[in-house]
């Protein structure tokens, strides 16, 4: 009713102005009051149907054109449609009932991470271009306690590393150094031998295919098969191309 | 620094703000008799009291005035015919108390009318079926011949 009175108020007001008119009736609000705890329930129309239809979710170039405020805002209505289809399908389950269009909460919930990554990707682009950084977590790679490489996340500490005991002890989880030489081989060992045989396989795999297609493309072959040397499978014993009578 | 790293809060700095917080909450039956003004939530496992009376004042604008939380234990089972256990995820409980004058009864989802719409349905479906039974019955005696052959 409060929509429609404003409607017909920019209607009146900007009956002569053409192109203006559609512009200033979007930003009118149209987002449902507030209704405390009864917005962690889906709309009342939709109780017990069988199914609620739907619109896609929000990709990230329909989030890029968007005002940071904007965002912020379309967030929270996220977050309250997920917490409205988390309280639903928790109680369709409690009674035993299917819960109508479970993709809805998918929806919402890939909205949430596209949303997510365009504020990152503003954020880094601001950091750059200030810092000449991106400001995400600084992460290093350290060896870690089985001499393998392990992934190291900075975080802020309130005291220097030099003084931090807890943070020192942490650190100093170390293996016995002839367990870690022992392991560390038999790991290279392993790595080694799968690489090996995935290379066999992918010769001989390469050798089947040129007798079963020999006129297929070569360029997208190699292009799959980057490690395969196709001239040295074509000299190969097992390379026994069909004959073609003309 | 991204928006899911917080600096490290030192006492006499300005407080820090959750731009896109990353909470949830679930709105459950309450397993037991409730006073009228306990309203029973899941809610995310890092969620403290004062994030629930904050997450409910700020995003809901619902008044509360004492939240009291507890974390539930997920059960642990033996996979059948596999011999390991599995354990479900445990989850947080909040009790919510809102003021004294408020009141707040969990809807029935699944009203009657719905219902009967169901059965209707079911029913027409139990017609179909008698309808294909029935033809089935009359081209027993002649498989594979279309429907559209006998008047």
């Amino acid at each position: 009713m409060f929509l429609n009175s404003i409607c017909n108020h920019f209607r009146t007001s900007h009956r002569y102005v053409n192109g203006t008119l559609k512009e200033r009736i979007r930003h009118v609000s149209t987002s449902p009051v507030m209704s405390g705890l009864m917005e962690f329930f889906d709309d009342e129309k939709n109780w017990g149907s069988s199914e609620v239809k739907t619109g896609r979710s929000w990709t990230k170039d329909d989030l890029r054109i968007k005002s940071n405020t904007d965002l912020h805002k379309l967030w929270y209505v996220l977050v309250k449609e997920k917490n409205m289809l988390l309280s639903m399908e928790h109680e369709h389950n409690e009674q035993v009932r299917l819960f109508p269009s479970p993709e809805r909460l998918d929806k919402v919930l890939d909205s949430m991470e596209n949303l997510e990554e365009v504020v990152r990707e503003r954020n880094r682009a601001y950091y750059e271009l200030e810092t000449t950084e991106l400001g995400e977590q600084p992460h290093k790679t350290v060896t870690g306690p089985f001499g393998l490489p392990v992934d190291y996340h900075e975080t802020e500490h309130s005291i220097p590393k030099e003084v931090n005991a807890q943070w020192q002890k942490e650190q100093n989880v170390k293996c016995r150094p002839e367990d870690v030489k022992a392991f560390l081989l038999k790991y290279k060992e392993r790595e080694y031998l799968e690489n090996r045989r995935r290379q066999r396989r992918d010769f001989n795999h390469v050798i089947g295919l040129l007798n079963r297609f020999p006129k297929m493309d070569m360029e997208a072959l190699k292009e799959q098969y980057p490690d395969v040397d196709i001239e040295k499978a074509k000299a190969s014993r097992k390379y026994k191309p069909p004959v073609v009578f003309d | 620094m991204s928006t899911r790293l917080y600096p490290l809060y030192q006492k006499g700095n300005p407080q820090l703000r959750v731009f896109l917080s990353n909470f949830w909450m679930k709105l459950v039956r309450p397993e037991h008799k409730q006073p009228p003004n306990v309203v029973q939530f899941h809610c995310s496992m890092e969620m403290t009291r004062y994030d629930i009376k904050n997450y409910l004042e700020k995003i809901y604008n619902v008044k509360s005035t004492q939240v009291n939380t507890r974390i539930v234990l997920g059960k642990t089972r033996e996979e059948p015919g596999k011999g390991y256990v599995i354990k479900d995820d445990d989850y947080k409980v909040a009790y919510v108390v809102l003021p004294k004058d408020e009141k707040f009864e969990f809807p029935n989802l699944f009203p009657e009318s719905a219902e009967k719409e169901k059965l209707d349905h079911d029913k027409a479906l139990d017609e179909v079926r008698k309808n294909h039974q029935k033809y089935l019955e009359k081209n027993s005696d002649r498989p594979g011949l279309p429907g559209w052959f006998s008047f």
